[in-house]
């Protein structure tokens, strides 16, 4: 009977013993799931070193890619996507690589990029299950683009109330028309400036223009014609173009700050996938 | 009786076959259980933090560039061994990212009675360089502190260049350009002479001319758009100025001659200003293209290619 017991513990003791790599794999993968992404890195990379059979070679480069991912470092993380890509077999691991790899050129902000590979598993007959999946990162594709339009049309599509779809929908209606803006500087200098805000940057504009404009009105009125060609020339026009310029920046710049905040937005409160 | 005899003889003895069978059933199970369990330990055994596999690991890193990983693991190791090879990729891999004084102190622990004593010397001299502190670059070449015997003239190379990266009087000419190999002398020459004779605009000059006629200075310095808008405006604002004082319009023409000595004044001052930058713009041109012809030579140090072979 003892034997017998010696013989159960020897036996499940052998059994249950794991053998290092899968040790090192459990520990590279605790570092990730802790988020200490530069170790993580360091054992993956020491696993695939000593991993002589490329038994986790797969799994490890697409672990790897997630790290560089986690840190920023969107062009290693590519790099081993795509190494880990070569090596899936399973074509739901090829799909999630490759929406890995989108993800990363939404968040490296290389939108056409990520709209090309977009496309390419779009038109891929092996991925007709995954449509809805392909167009909500086309949406997240268009918002990093800064086309809020058309992501509001590509969440939509998926669900026509869509959080991101009533997000998007509200950052273009926020934003201002760049093309408005100027137009109405050009009819009122200074308008665009206070269209967008900028009172009084605005309110200067108008007043340079007042006063260069009634000069060389006033001159031209006068006969003095020269007078008249050089005020408005080296004056005027300058402070006129000038404002229509200096709207045009600041509605762009009124337009990121926008698109900044509603994605800062995202990041905090969105609760489903984000790239 | 003998029957019995017999009968409990073979019932004892195959009794005792019975147990001898067990035995041998059990010492087999015992056995492969054991062996089993001794090849499980062996293969848990295998450490993949031990100081050679860290080595390894270390080596296959810096084999890929991975030189901030490659530094934890060097370091690790050499808590356990002073391998001279390992220290020497260590203190390139700090050199790497640059983390300079460390490699420097690292590069020195291979100066005496290490297989890597020239490289190492070399490798200082090169991260001497690259901290930037001409002077003292030249100072450690004046005193031959630790300069490798063998590659003294590679040395001495890049000593001359600092005198082209400085602002000091450059050595002469045929001394420094006859200290390099006859396919660098041509370029080196080039160089040699543009920091002689560096193309630079004098401010005085640039000043001057704009002060006698507006714009002059600056098309001096190359700045033609420049030179010939500020011409026009101060022009054009001088004659408004000068038409409205004709024509008695005092105030008018008070307000143009204001702008228009404002125009004068500033484009002299531009005008010197616009020279400066010009002479920046040489500088700096000429001080980039040193540093990528150097970094092209690999600042006429050998590349250490057998490290990773």
């Amino acid at each position: 009977m003892k034997i017998i017991l010696i013989n159960i513990i020897i036996f499940t003791s052998a059994l249950f013993a794991q053998d290092y790599l899968q040790r090192q794999y459990n520990h590279a993968d605790n570092m990730f799931q802790n988020g200490l992404y530069y170790d993580a890195i360091t054992e993956y990379k020491r696993l695939q070193f000593f991993d002589f059979e490329k038994k986790y070679s797969d799994e490890i480069n697409y672990k790897i890619g997630l790290c560089y991912k986690h840190g920023a470092k969107f062009n290693e993380a590519i790099k081993y996507f795509a190494a880990a890509e070569s090596e899936a077999v399973k074509i739901d691991d090829i799909y999630e690589i490759k929406t890995q790899i989108i993800r990363t050129n939404i968040l490296r902000r290389t939108t056409d990029r990520a709209h090309q590979l977009l496309n390419n598993l779009e038109a891929d007959p092996a991925y007709r299950d995954k449509l809805n999946d392909i167009i909500f990162w086309r949406g997240w594709n268009y918002m990093f683009a800064d086309d809020w339009d058309k992501a509001a049309e590509a969440f939509a599509e998926i669900d026509p109330n869509h959080p991101l779809k009533i997000l998007a929908e509200e950052v273009n209606k926020k934003q201002y028309s760049v093309t408005f803006t100027k137009f109405i500087s050009y009819i009122l200098p200074g308008s665009g400036e206070i269209y967008t805000g900028n009172y009084l940057p605005g309110l200067l504009s108008l007043s340079w223009n007042i006063l260069w404009g009634y000069l060389t009105l006033d001159a031209f009125t006068h006969d003095r014609l020269f007078d008249g060609f050089a005020v408005g020339s080296l004056l005027w026009m300058r402070f006129y173009r000038g404002s229509a310029q200096n709207a045009e920046k600041f509605a762009i710049r009124e337009n990121i700050k926008i698109a900044n905040n509603t994605l800062r937005y995202i990041q905090n409160n969105y609760e489903g996938l984000k790239p | 009786m003998l029957n019995n005899k017999i009968k409990s003889a073979y019932i004892i003895s195959a009794k005792a076959l019975a147990r001898f069978s067990r035995m041998i059933f059990i010492a087999a199970i015992l056995i492969t259980n054991i062996s089993s369990s001794i090849i499980a330990q062996v293969t848990e055994e295998v450490n993949l933090f031990s100081p050679v596999n860290r080595l390894k690991f270390g080596n296959h890193l810096f084999c890929n560039k991975d030189y901030l990983r490659a530094i934890d693991e060097y370091r690790e190791y050499l808590k356990f061994s002073n391998n001279d090879t390992a220290r020497f990729k260590f203190a390139l891999s700090l050199a790497a990212i640059g983390r300079a004084t460390e490699a420097l102190d690292n590069y020195k622990g291979l100066f005496f009675s290490s297989i890597f004593s020239e490289q190492a010397r070399m490798e200082f001299y090169k991260v001497n360089f690259l901290m930037e502190d001409y002077q003292k670059f030249r100072s450690l070449c004046t005193m031959q502190s630790y300069l490798p015997e063998k590659h003294k003239s590679e040395i001495v190379r890049l000593n001359f260049f600092t005198y082209l990266i400085d602002d000091i009087y450059l050595p002469d000419s045929a001394e420094f350009i006859n200290s390099f190999d006859a396919e660098d002398k041509s370029e080196v020459a080039d160089f040699y002479l543009r920091k002689k004779y560096p193309p630079y605009k004098s401010t005085v000059k640039a000043a001057i001319l704009s002060a006698i006629i507006p714009g002059a200075g600056k098309i001096y310095t190359e700045d033609y758009a420049e030179g010939i808008t500020a011409f026009i405006a101060t022009g054009v604002l001088s004659f408004i100025a000068y038409n409205n004082f004709t024509n008695n319009h005092k105030l008018r023409g008070t307000l143009f001659a204001g702008l228009a000595v404002l125009s004068y004044a500033g484009n002299i001052y531009g005008s010197a200003a616009s020279a400066q930058i010009y002479n920046a713009g040489i500088r700096f041109n000429f001080e980039s293209e040193v540093k990528l012809y150097l970094n092209k030579k690999n600042y006429f140090i050998p590349v250490h290619n057998f490290l990773c072979n």
